[in-house]
């Protein structure tokens, strides 16, 4: 991806650089108790680590987690449709790979749309969650929120 | 149980401030935290033509699975699929609830697919969010 060109620009084939996130235990702690889930999977049992709540892999595989991401100022990225397939558990104390990729981008309605391929792997290649993910953008030139389009 | 056609309803999970901030402020929680963005600070929501900050879709996301999880069973986890509209956005205070009801059931392979159709719902019984789910029995 060219330096200069911000997330928003980006076209069918573009990718946004991978990130490579550990999750802890604590870390996946964090996430669990924000979406309320009561559940002993999450904090594992002894010999066998938890499992990691799948909502920490989606928000940390939103494109505005790539180290590459970036807007105009006063520029933020909408998720309005998300298709998400979990592959695999995922477990605490493991590093994962998620990698990004524009495969679409459209107009509708005055708004631009962008849709994204995204994959969380573990740290033996397996994958663990796949997502089509569409955004649009809001700010610095792009309509406003009462103009989004569904 | 899942019988089709009955709505499933799951428990109603309060969207509070600091949730929004555990869930959308970063990790890990250092100086800096949160990080600023459209979910977490009214002023920077505002400056994006968005009148108040809103909870992230991936925290909507977040109770799916959980419920979904009940539903299927934990193996869910790892094979499961679900695709969501957001349709409005998440409010702070706002309590959602997520609803399923099967749609099809297929004997595929020795098991039974299921397909359910998705809603969460705010106190007010207003959509938030709308899709589809795939699981297995």
């Amino acid at each position: 991806m060219d330096a200069e060109v911000t997330t928003d620009r980006l076209r069918p084939g573009d990718k946004l650089a991978p990130l490579q996130l550990e999750v802890t235990e604590e870390f996946n702690e964090s996430i669990v108790q924000s979406v309320g889930a009561d559940h002993s999977r999450y904090s594992g049992t002894a010999g066998q680590p938890g499992v990691v709540h799948p909502a920490l892999l989606i928000v940390f595989s939103n494109l505005t987690r790539s180290p590459s991401f970036k807007l105009p100022p006063h520029c933020a990225a909408i998720q309005t449709h998300d298709d998400v397939k979990l592959e695999g558990l995922a477990r605490t104390g493991d590093t994962f790979e998620i990698t990004w990729q524009v495969v679409d981008t459209y107009i509708r309605r005055d708004r631009h749309y962008q849709v994204m391929d995204t994959c969380v792997s573990d740290s033996r290649g397996r994958t663990i969650l796949t997502r089509k993910t569409t955004n649009t953008f809001m700010g610095a030139g792009h309509p406003g929120i009462s103009r989004i389009s569904s | 149980m899942l019988k089709t056609g009955e709505w499933l309803v799951g428990d109603a999970t309060v969207v509070t401030s600091y949730r929004t901030w555990q869930f959308s402020g970063g990790w890990p929680p250092d100086s800096g935290w949160p990080s600023r963005n459209v979910h977490t600070d009214d002023e920077f929501a505002k400056a994006c033509g968005i009148p108040s900050r809103a909870a992230s879709g991936a925290m909507v996301q977040g109770y799916v699975v959980d419920f979904l999880a009940d539903v299927f069973g934990e193996d869910w986890l790892g094979c499961g699929s679900f695709n969501l509209k957001f349709v409005a956005p998440v409010l702070i205070g706002e309590s959602i609830v997520p609803k399923a009801r099967s749609s099809k059931t297929v004997d595929e392979s020795g098991r039974t697919r299921v397909d359910v159709e998705l809603v969460c719902e705010n106190q007010s019984g207003d959509r938030l969010a709308v899709g589809t789910a795939v699981g297995w029995l």
